[in-house]
């Protein structure tokens, strides 16, 4: 569960960078002290944990139904992690255009009290590289409970960027934050570059 | 008359600094003899004076000719390249291999070795346990003495180390000096970062994994050391990245840029010594009265801790290595060794001096035993 951990901690991360800014504000604006924002951030934590339950459940049992045998359990997801992977780097350090934050459409959301649910909703199904890796990882995962700790691992790291939220207005290096985000979210893609090539290399050899 | 002059003042700087280098030749002897000198093998007695000589004269030369740059990286390259020769003959010698088996890991047989120490930290403060499979206190480059060598030259000299006391660093340190001119100039300032980033994964993934993560997937120095046996499709994708990091960080790209790409980019040690370049006394400083902005010493930089924006600032980034090369590139001695505290442009030849005497006798005293192995293996080969 280690690679789990670590994409979300790595992804988490520069998505902090690309969206914390943009849902600080919403998550934070008008708020009456501590209580208020522990309210928000749980609202929009429980959101995404809700999300990606569910997420787990799906595609585990998508994954049953097509990767039928060993080898194509071995050689589909190395092709799939290793195509993402390559995304994952291209959407952390490519030089092209990097897409904005999915949460900005919240922006346009009137009711308050929604905008944490609508932030987790929009943030855990924002359609990124990383996201794939671990719907990858959760279809071809042995057994149900497996691809729900996959999902939870991958939850934990990256939630672990959302926690000083309150705080962000306070830290003054944010620059180098996202810097760091960003390029440890390449490494992650890196490191699933290799395990696709590991899974395919040995899913061809061992047959 | 003026030509007697120029005689006198260099005969004035030649006892100056022969009186300087007193201390030094003193302590070296010690350390490299083991104050009882034997010189019963005389390919050991000729390895011993070579290296106590060399050493020295390398010394007295930073002293006599004010550039420190160009006799360090001497001791600094050698002292990486007579690693990996003891080491891997030391290896061949004992295992008839350049790799480990389960054996040795399970016996924990394998030098310790300062780039795991950010990956030890985390797991040792949670579980009490070392993640290495090493030996704590007895053998060759065992945990502990490391550990506190670290330590203490990590308080002194900050990311000094990095070029004073890594017996890596050497590797693209010599590399980054084959081509006169660079032929890739410009690289982009975020991958200064890269070295954080890395950090931050090998010591989560090693705590969490009770693994020395950066060992087992990224360490491109295992390709001059010692690696896993090949013997799954995981251990030579293991293979393949080690010898894709030291052939593209630490040949290619410091050949084409000039720089030390594998110590920029990658070491995540090299991130824990930035930070420790916050306690360290010792710095560079930048005089700004004198400076002439003519940014040769940001071009010199091979660890792009400089930039034209701290120049003019007037102060050196946290990734700086203290090597000297910017000081020596600086015609204005703009840009100098300092001790914090002390303003800039003032106390130069002391703050330098008491810099060069610590980091040097560090290198000298570190590196002296590897570069006399390899010299008196080399002169039984030749003989």
């Amino acid at each position: 569960m280690t690679d789990s951990l670590i994409l979300g901690l790595s992804s988490g991360s520069a998505c902090l960078a690309t969206c914390g800014m943009v849902m600080f504000p919403y998550l934070m604006a008008g708020s009456a002290g501590v209580k208020r924002i522990a309210v928000d951030l749980s609202l929009f934590l429980a959101t995404r944990f809700i999300i990606y339950f569910i997420l787990a459940t799906l595609a585990w049992y998508f994954g049953q139904a097509i990767f039928t045998n060993s080898l194509v359990r071995n050689i589909v997801p190395g092709i799939l992690y290793i195509v993402f992977a390559v995304m994952l780097v291209w959407y952390s350090i490519g030089s092209g255009k990097k897409p904005g934050c999915p949460a900005r459409i919240v922006t346009t959301v009137n009711n308050r009290r929604f905008v944490p649910v609508l932030l987790g909703l929009v943030n855990s199904l924002g359609f990124c590289p990383a996201l794939f890796i671990i719907l990858t990882k959760g279809a071809t995962q042995g057994t149900l409970s497996q691809s729900y700790l996959a999902f939870l691992t991958f939850f934990i790291g990256s939630s672990v960027w959302f926690l000083p939220l309150p705080l962000a207005g306070k830290i003054h290096k944010r620059e180098v934050i996202k810097n760091i985000g960003i390029l440890a979210t390449g490494l992650a893609g890196i490191i699933f570059m290799i395990k696709g090539l590991t899974n395919l290399i040995g899913g061809i050899v061992n047959g | 008359m003026d030509n007697s002059l120029k005689i006198s003042g260099m005969e004035k700087s030649f006892w100056k600094s022969l009186l300087f280098s007193l201390p030094m030749i003193l302590i070296t002897f010690m350390f490299i003899t083991g104050g009882r000198p034997n010189f019963s093998d005389p390919y050991e007695a000729i390895a011993l004076l070579s290296v106590f000589l060399l050493v020295n004269i390398l010394f007295f030369l930073m002293h006599f000719s004010g550039k420190t740059d160009r006799y360090r990286a001497v001791l600094f390259i050698l002292f990486a390249f007579s690693l990996s020769y003891t080491l891997i003959r030391n290896m061949l010698e004992i295992r008839h291999s350049m790799s480990f088996s389960q054996a040795d890991l399970l016996e924990c047989k394998i030098p310790f070795c300062h780039l795991v120490i950010p990956m030890m930290i985390l797991p040792a403060a949670f579980t009490k346990s070392i993640i290495f499979p090493g030996s704590i206190i007895s053998g060759f480059a065992n945990i502990s003495s490391m550990v506190v060598l670290w330590i203490t030259a990590t308080i002194v000299l900050g990311r000094g180390f990095c070029s004073w006391g890594c017996f890596y660093g050497g590797w693209d340190d010599g590399f980054s000096r084959v081509r006169k001119k660079p032929v890739i100039k410009k690289i982009n300032s975020l991958w200064k970062w890269m070295p954080f980033a890395v950090l931050l994964m090998v010591a989560l993934s090693a705590a969490l994994t009770m693994l020395p993560t950066y060992c087992d997937w990224l360490c491109p120095f295992k390709t001059v050391t010692e690696f896993e046996k090949v013997t799954s499709v995981e251990s030579a994708a293991k293979a393949g990245v080690f010898l894709t990091l030291f052939g593209g960080l630490v040949v290619v790209l410091p050949v084409m840029t000039r720089k030390r790409t594998q110590c920029s980019f990658l070491c995540p040690l090299g991130a824990v010594n930035s930070l420790s370049n916050k306690i360290t006394p010792f710095t560079v400083k930048i005089d700004k009265t004198a400076c002439t902005q003519c940014f040769k010493c940001v071009e010199a930089c091979p660890l792009y801790a400089l930039t034209k924006e701290d120049v003019n600032a007037g102060k050196v980034s946290v990734f700086c290595s203290k090597c000297g090369k910017c000081v020596d590139a600086c015609s204005k001695k703009a840009i100098h060794y300092g001790i914090k505290g002390i303003p800039a442009g003032t106390m130069k030849s002391f703050s330098r001096n008491l810099f060069l005497f610590v980091s040097f006798l560090f290198m000298a005293i570190f590196s002296s035993g590897a570069i006399i192995s390899t010299l008196q293996n080399l002169l039984k080969l030749i003989f």
